[in-house]
């Protein structure tokens, strides 16, 4: 990891300026959606770099130490390793780029990944995830005994009342405070982009999120009805470039896919279509 | 790219690159090409033909390898053609209008089962063009082919229609005009560009599979334009239409000048269109879609990129991100990479700054590059090389983004960005442009109706406007078919005219003198000559006029531009106002006028007296059609709005004829300042009084001064000054054949738009009857007075 996001100071002017055309954007995605896609060794790399981008998370009521344990082994090994001995792509490192659980869930796997000699970072979500609506104290408080399990990085959400009613320095003051919190862990913001309403309000709230000094921006908690879209991830890219080209500091925005990334990974190096069996499992 | 295979999953996990893309599979097409032994015939009387011992050309697709071969059709492939095309015609409009229109949508379902083909044909020929976009085309117009009669009553199709387009141009723009040509009941002989020849080819035949009668679309291929005015010169042809790029369509007009036939042209190939970025744009969409737009293979227009100053920056910064991610466009030759890099030089030494993401390599691969700080007078902005670049230039406010996207001789296209809608409507209005793409560019649909402005067209394609110049007013005449005459077209209107001696005549009786009326002030001409007016039949000298010339025309139109910008903008029922107080100031002067009318032209009291009424009524009439004639909001496929709206042309002169000599004249001036424009008239030679009296109505009057101008002269010479005055955008003539071939000829570049009316020298013309006011004829009048324009604004 390259030098983390210091942040800025909050430039109100800016998110002021920030104009988004829906129509444009739309079409922007279906652009770049009907472009051919490359083939072959191309996909497979593409795709195996999608791998490595991946928070494997599990984020559920009924998570208990056994299927965290099962969650971590996958991310250590997430695609078969007959399938990267032909790729010639085994000891290359080929892991996600991190487990995601719950706070109570972070000691477990911690636990897990020590015990299998990996240094893959666990990220814990916090600050009253998904929904936010929790007091400013108890969202700290979450932040700091999550980094004290183990926790590398924090996936904090941001508090969507103030940026549905564009309070934007308010939101600035406690993302800035979830950072301090963090200390040497790595902030991912949620910006759950299905409930900011537009394009303009996702575009400010990322920008305030990059200026409150978060290492990554995330769309969505996977927990509202609408979450990662084409559109969503091309407003955020855009405004993390144009972040980068005030500040020089290139935030990152991690691809939340699905698992269909293996299958077409077998079929590369197989010839034929897995079946879910063939896969490991979490 | 055997390189590349070799390159290991790890190589590419680590670079992040791009593979090859895989070349789209031809299969189908090539094996249609197989099917013809990859020689393709000429498409006659619902048939292929091949007929023997014609010169063959090959075809090539940009690599360089030979893809087919098309036939070069000779005179006796045209005059058969043209005949299939007559027998043609006779079935196909003898068909009902539902029948044409199920014919035309049996041709959706061919399509669904064949659009794999054409649109690999399309490609293979690189005449891009997507199966959708041609179903769209034909559910279009096959509604309309239903409606004909419905909506368009009183109009008959006008025949057999020839249909030309350049080299470069797609298939697409070749059915703009074949489609509704077809659906308005005429016959169609297609003579499309090399690249749109094979799908043109395939198109026909799958339209013949579907029912179209034989000869009512037929097919000739040739290797340039030269064909098209071969065509055009069968007796059978009535129409011709030309779509694609400025010099092939210059070239038909002044091939086909003199033929007594229609020409209008639509030039959508190669214009130079303004991309403009307000500071209050979504700047990132904008850059997105500038890159998308100036940078692809195959672009069919010239991008400028016009920045506001304050953001100017911050737009080039994402430009340069943009650009460093993309790769080499291939040019089409290497005699294309010559002139890319004439220009790039050029550029550079004018102090224009490059960004490209790769220093160029040799050959006919060019990376994208950005031309910042150009200047709109730059060689490379006003005459851009074909290739991947893009001028960048900057302006201070909204007025001067106005003034640098009109500066240009083309009118084709425009597209602006900004969220402020006020500004984006009020940009729309003032671009003089067809069509303005709001946050967004290059959309194109049939319902659109769209003409070029300036140069760069002179015919509405698109919506139901751009039906019209498939159709004439029932009962009206055509335009009488000659052969083009030798002529010197330098010494056409040279010839001085008759000097006004003094004649021994009864002393006390010297004729009455008028003046002419330009820019508001009745004056004498510039060079302060005069002409006689003799009496119907007689040689006695009735009054005399100014003999105007090339400055008299020249000082009204300085005039006419002056006042016209603001007449065209003045409301609708503003107009309509003025004209109705000039046909009021017309009945206060009725008997001088009638006077006029019988002293001129020699008829009656009662019958001069009966045309000043008609005129009155014309003139209320046109003020009643002001705020009628109106555009509207139109239904796209895609979701925002869509608006059709009909503008003035600028400054239109006209030579009148010598019928009717009143009539005509303000039948004539309404259609024209009805609809916004300023006029230059031309009385008759022969019967100049009536109109010279009524320069009093138009003193009395409150049009604002320039709107009308009236010059006295030989009709000739001022013919000549309003031909090469590149302010006037049409010229309405009533005449000989050499004028006409006069005006075709001249008029072919900068183009104007024509409407050409036969008259002979005992004054019969082939004209509307002037007293009827059939509303067919009127309506035909006042669409040849505007142009129309569509404003796009997408919403989501």
């Amino acid at each position: 990891m390259s030098a983390r996001n210091a942040g800025s100071v909050l430039d109100l002017d800016w998110i002021s300026r920030v104009r988004v055309n829906h129509q444009a954007v739309l079409k922007r995605a279906q652009y770049i959606q009907s472009l051919k896609v490359s083939k072959k060794q191309w996909q497979a790399a593409w795709l195996l770099k999608a791998v490595t981008c991946i928070d494997l998370t599990t984020l559920a009521g009924d998570d208990t130490p056994s299927n965290v344990h099962r969650l971590c082994l996958k991310a250590i090994q997430p695609v078969r390793l007959d399938l990267l001995k032909n790729m010639d792509m085994h000891d290359k490192g080929i892991t996600t780029a991190a487990v995601c659980v719950y706070p109570s869930r972070v000691a477990d796997a911690v636990r897990s990944l020590k015990a299998a000699h990996s240094d893959l970072p666990v990220a814990s979500v916090a600050t009253g995830f998904p929904a936010g609506q929790t007091p400013l104290e108890t969202r700290l408080q979450e932040v700091r005994l999550a980094v004290r399990d183990g926790a590398a990085e924090i996936d904090v959400v941001i508090n969507r009342t103030l940026a549905l009613s564009g309070q934007w320095e308010a939101m600035y003051r406690e993302l800035h405070q979830f950072r301090e919190a963090c200390g040497d862990a790595h902030m991912k913001t949620i910006l759950a982009t299905g409930e900011l309403g537009t394009f303009t309000n996702i575009y400010k709230a990322s920008i305030v999120s990059m200026m409150a000094g978060s290492d990554f921006i995330k769309t969505s908690t996977g927990k509202e009805p609408v979450n990662a879209t084409y559109p969503v991830a091309i407003v955020m890219a855009r405004a993390i470039r144009d972040y980068y080209l005030s500040t020089g500091y290139k935030v990152l925005d991690p691809i939340i896919l699905t698992c269909k990334i293996i299958i077409p990974i077998y079929h590369y190096v197989t010839g034929r279509y897995a079946a879910f069996h063939e896969l490991p499992m979490a | 790219m055997a390189g590349c295979a070799a390159k290991t999953v790890y190589e590419i996990f680590q670079s992040m690159e791009y593979g090859p893309t895989a070349a789209p599979s031809a299969a189908t097409a090539q094996a249609w090409l197989e099917h013809h032994s990859r020689s393709l015939g000429l498409f006659i009387d619902g048939a292929f033909v091949s007929p023997a011992g014609r010169r063959s050309c090959p075809l090539t697709d940009p690599k360089g390898s030979v893809v087919c071969s098309i036939v070069c059709s000779e005179d006796e492939d045209v005059s058969r053609c043209s005949s299939s095309a007559v027998s043609g015609y006779k079935s196909w409009s003898s068909l009902t209008c539902s029948q044409r229109s199920r014919v035309l949508l049996r041709l959706v379902s061919v399509l669904g089962l064949h659009g794999q083909c054409v649109s690999e044909l399309c490609d293979l020929c690189g005449a891009a063009c997507s199966p959708t976009a041609l179903v769209r085309l034909l559910q279009f117009y096959s509604s309309w082919a239903q409606l004909r009669d419905a909506l368009l009553c009183d109009w008959t199709p006008v025949g057999v229609v020839v249909v030309v387009t350049s080299d470069d141009s797609s298939l697409y723009s070749l059915m703009l005009k074949v489609l509704p040509a077809l659906a308005m009941g005429n016959s169609v002989i297609a003579v499309p560009g090399r690249s749109a020849a094979p799908p043109a080819l395939l198109l026909a035949q799958l339209l013949a599979a579907g029912g179209l009668p034989a000869g009512a679309l037929n097919v000739l291929t040739g290797s340039d334009v030269t064909l098209g005015a071969k065509v055009a010169q069968d007796p059978n042809a009535s129409f011709v239409t030309y779509s694609g790029n400025q010099q092939d369509g210059a070239a038909l007009c002044k091939a086909t000048a003199g033929m007594g036939l229609p020409v209008s042209v639509s030039l959508c190939i190669g214009p130079v269109c303004p991309f403009i970025i307000f500071e209050s744009a979504d700047m990132d969409s904008a850059v997105d879609e500038v890159v998308q737009a100036a940078f692809k293979k195959r672009k069919e227009v010239h991008w400028v990129l016009c920045v506001q100053e304050s953001v100017s920056e911050s737009v080039t910064a994402r430009l340069k991100l943009r650009i460093a991610g993309l790769k080499c466009v291939s040019l089409r030759s290497d005699a294309d990479r010559v002139l890319v890099d004439a220009a790039v030089e050029e550029a550079q030494q004018q102090g224009a700054t490059l960004v490209q993401s790769c220093p160029p390599p040799p050959g006919s691969q060019y990376p994208p590059t950005l031309l910042c700080g150009a200047a709109p007078s730059s060689p490379f902005v006003v005459s851009p090389p074909p290739g991947p670049l893009l001028p960048v230039v900057t302006f201070r406010s909204n007025a001067e983004a106005v003034v640098m996207g009109n500066h240009s001789p083309h009118g084709h296209a425009a597209s602006i960005w900004t969220e402020d809608l006020t500004l984006a409507l009020e940009t729309a209005h003032s671009l003089s442009v067809g069509s303005v793409w709001v946050n967004s560019s290059s959309v194109v649909d049939p319902c659109l109706p769209v003409s070029g402005h300036k140069d760069s067209g002179t015919c509405t394609d698109g919506g139901q406007e751009g039906l019209y110049q498939f159709l004439r007013p029932s009962g009206s005449t055509p335009l009488p078919r000659s052969a083009p005459g030798l002529m010197d077209y330098t010494r056409f209107g040279t010839e001085p005219s008759q000097a006004f001696i003094p004649e021994s005549s009864e002393p006390g009786s010297s004729p009455q003198s008028y003046l002419q009326f330009v820019g508001g002030k009745a004056c004498k001409s510039v060079s302060g000559c005069t002409m006689a007016v003799r009496a119907p039949g007689g040689s006695a000298v009735l009054a005399l006029c100014p003999d105007g010339g090339r400055k008299d025309v020249r000082d009204a139109v300085e005039a006419a531009v002056k006042v016209q910008p603001g007449w065209k903008k003045k409301s609708p029922s503003a107009r309509a106002q003025s004209l109705y107080s000039l046909a009021k100031g017309l009945e206060a002067k009725r008997l001088e006028l009638a006077a006029s009318l019988v002293s001129q032209t020699g008829v009656s009291l009662d019958e001069a007296g009966q045309e000043v009424d008609l005129s009155i009524t014309r003139l209320s009439v046109w003020a009643a059609y002001c705020d009628k004639m109106q555009g509207g909001s139109l239904p796209m496929p895609q979701s925002g709005t869509a608006l059709a709206i009909p503008e003035a042309l600028g400054v239109v002169g006209i030579i009148l004829p010598d019928k009717r000599p009143l009539l005509s004249m303000v039948t004539l001036l309404g259609a024209a300042i009805a609809t916004g424009n300023a006029v230059i008239m031309v009385p008759s030679q022969k019967h100049p009084l009536p109109a010279l009296a009524f320069i009093q109505v138009l003193q009395s009057s409150d049009l604002p001064a320039g709107v009308v101008n009236i010059i006295t002269g030989s009709p000739d010479q001022l013919t000549v000054a309003l031909a090469n005055h590149s302010v006037i955008k049409a010229i309405w003539y009533w005449g000989s054949a050499q004028g006409r071939q006069y005006l075709q000829h001249t008029c072919a570049s900068p183009v104007k738009s024509l409407r050409l009316f036969h008259q002979d020298q005992e004054g019969n013309d082939g004209g509307p009857d002037w007293t009827r006011s059939q509303p067919s004829l009127l309506q035909d009048l006042w669409r040849n007075a505007v142009q129309w324009k569509s404003v796009w604004i997408p919403s989501a």
